[in-house]
């Protein structure tokens, strides 16, 4: 499933320059807009698209995770109680414990659950949320139970204050950003490996890779950018509460990401930005949007493995080489090659 | 002394309804390989079903039960037959396939019937006392169907020539294929047979415990912990686990209260799913 071919690495060089690029844009948001609904649909695809990300890392090793929510609980909630208790203020400071909170919570928890693979690990995330939503109401001393925690002192940067609405707006950028930059290096720099580990984990292994190193540092990568989303969500909402973290919420990032397109960064942004927009017209009516997410779920993975960047490629790549064919004779080959292809695809 | 016999007898029943819904849930991993993320869903189409059944067409509840269970076998079989069957193979897929089919499935009942509880109650109603204790008759009647289901299901696996084709399929499918066993016909009928499971427990419990929308997450999510704990795809451990959560919930939520007991399972699922994946009575771990 994993192409390691040249092609396929200058398209993921180009999809995650293209990603980080994209995510920097809405840096502009605030100097060009002042609607506020803008902001919010502006926070909420940040904040799914980085969430969607970390399931990117993982789909890179073949292993889906459902425990995205309870990285981004870690993450949020270290933020509010350095906030609330402790005066800590600075947005770097943050950032920083709401990457390696989960991080380092990450490398034991993957000491355990990495040796599992397939539907296993599937279910040992999911068993993960559950726990995590069951311990987040269960421990009041420290995450303020069902009451959640409120009332953190705005964040700062050098000292500004950053509370305002395009501040926030401006702080969910820069951490979706670093998400972004974080997951292009880590995909990029461990591309061989990873594809490796994809394509055959037992080969990889045998043929000298220490497969242990890689699939725990890719996790507890993983659990950074989803706390960075969790810190974004936690200051987006004022609140660090149980409901933002629910086992089922796992289920959208991982929509996102396999109808955008799980062989590129570009496809959890599309696909995070495109479905979070589609639920934002739905708004009055959320039930629809949830309707929408699971016919797109039935359909990509029956009609369109790539997901939506995947097909798109694949569609211009396929007219791109049409247009400059002079013969005739190789035409018909070719429409009978093209679905073939894509019933090749196990 | 009353009240444990008392809450014993609430964890038996609460038991035996998980037992019907994780035995459905085990029967189509063992069998086709697939984690039905769905399961859920089927409980609550099987509740809605019959509160349909009841309510608008004025059919009397125990045939609305058998309706339920009808409605959700036909709804499994086409949906293996025609969407899942394309990708048995890839785990990821399917589970893929069943996740987007719970959203439909969960959204569109919200969609058609808003959000709030529907008024459906259990018809019979009264408590049977005997020797200081007391056991309200539905319960009771739930029970006595969710045990003559399961023996039932054991029958048809373990006494039926149908059972001992899908035990072979489950073994090894190559092998039971060149036999002339035929998965395009057992692969949907065994889907369907194990939805038909979750509509029936839904059409018969929801009216006790709740219907709405969104009653299939914690269903799905009890499901998942007694399958892991029984070992996935194994009959007799997810039958001895689900009695296990019917217990352990009935006690902590009476004696410990809030989630403490539900927190405990999770750990012990957790440990057991990294201790010994195979679950406490799984011999054979499918090659997922």
């Amino acid at each position: 499933m994993a192409s390691i071919d040249l092609g396929a690495a200058r398209g993921g060089s180009i999809a995650e320059t293209a990603s980080v690029v994209i995510i920097a844009a809405a840096f502009v948001i605030p100097w060009i807009s002042q609607n506020p609904a803008i902001y919010s649909l502006a926070n909420q695809i940040l904040i799914g698209v980085t969430a969607a990300f970390s399931v990117y890392i993982m789909l890179r090793m073949n292993l889906m995770t459902f425990a995205v929510p309870t990285f981004m609980a870690i993450g949020g909630y270290t933020m509010a109680i350095l906030g609330l208790r402790h005066g800590v203020t600075d947005v770097l400071l943050l950032g920083i414990a709401s990457f390696m909170v989960p991080a380092l919570f990450a490398l034991p928890l993957g000491a355990l659950v990495l040796r599992l693979t397939g539907v296993y690990f599937v279910l040992v995330t999911f068993v993960l949320t559950e726990i995590t939503q069951l311990l987040l109401f269960e421990m009041p001393g420290w995450t303020g139970g069902a009451n959640g925690l409120v009332g953190m002192p705005a964040v700062t940067l050098f000292g500004i204050e950053l509370g305002d609405n395009r501040a926030v707006l401006l702080v969910t950028t820069g951490l979706a950003l670093a998400g972004a930059l974080i997951t292009a290096a880590v995909t990029r720099g461990l591309r061989q490996h990873f594809a490796a580990i994809e394509e055959n984990e037992l080969l990889a292994q045998s043929l000298g890779l220490v497969v242990w190193h890689y699939k725990a540092f890719g996790f507890a990568v993983a659990a950074g950018v989803s706390g960075l989303a969790g810190f974004a969500l936690v200051n987006m909402l004022l609140t660090a509460h149980p409901t933002s973290f629910s086992p089922l919420s796992s289920v959208n990032y991982i929509a996102y990401t396999i109808i955008g397109g799980k062989s590129t960064m570009l496809g959890p942004l599309v696909g995070g930005a495109l479905l979070i927009w589609a639920g934002d017209i739905f708004a009055l009516r959320g039930e629809f949007s949830q309707l929408l997410f699971g016919f797109l779920i039935v359909v990509v993975v029956l009609a369109a493995r790539e997901g939506i960047v995947g097909t798109v490629a694949r569609l211009l790549a396929l007219l791109s080489s049409r247009i400059p064919r002079r013969s005739t004779i190789n035409r018909g080959a070719d429409a009978l090659g093209a679905p073939a292809a894509t019933e090749s695809q196990p | 002394m009353e009240g444990i016999v008392a809450t014993g007898l609430i964890g038996v029943s609460l038991g035996a309804q998980y037992a019907l819904l994780a035995l459905g849930f085990t029967l189509i991993f063992g069998i086709l390989g697939v984690v039905n993320f769905a399961h859920g869903g089927f409980y609550v189409l099987g509740g809605y079903l019959a509160y349909s059944a009841v309510t608008y067409l004025g059919v009397p509840y125990a045939l609305a039960v058998i309706a339920a269970a009808l409605g959700t076998t036909a709804l499994g079989y086409l949906f293996e037959r025609f969407v899942l069957d394309r990708l048995i193979d890839d785990h990821l897929a399917t589970l893929m396939l069943t996740l987007g089919l719970y959203l439909m499935m969960s959204s569109g009942l919200l969609v058609l019937f808003g959000p709030q509880s529907p008024a459906f109650s259990f018809p019979l109603s009264g408590v049977l006392r005997a020797h200081g204790f007391y056991v309200p008759i539905e319960n009771l009647v739930v029970l006595v169907v969710c045990l003559v289901g399961i023996l039932s299901i054991y029958a048809l696996i373990y006494h039926t020539d149908f059972g001992r084709a899908l035990r072979a399929l489950a073994d090894d499918r190559a092998v039971a294929t060149a036999q002339g066993l035929r998965p395009k016909l057992l692969f949907p009928t065994a889907f369907a047979l194990a939805t038909g499971l979750a509509g029936l427990t839904g059409a018969l419990v929801t009216p006790i415990l709740s219907l709405a929308p969104h009653v299939g997450d914690p269903v799905l999510a009890t499901s998942f912990l007694i399958v892991i704990l029984g070992g996935l795809g194994s009959i007799g451990g997810a039958t001895v686990a689900a009695f296990i959560v019917g217990m352990v919930e009935a006690f902590s939520a009476v004696y410990l209260g809030g989630s403490k007991g539900a927190l405990a399972l999770f750990v012990l699922v957790l440990i057991m799913l990294v201790v010994r994946p195979s679950g406490l009575f799984g011999h054979r771990v499918r090659g997922a």
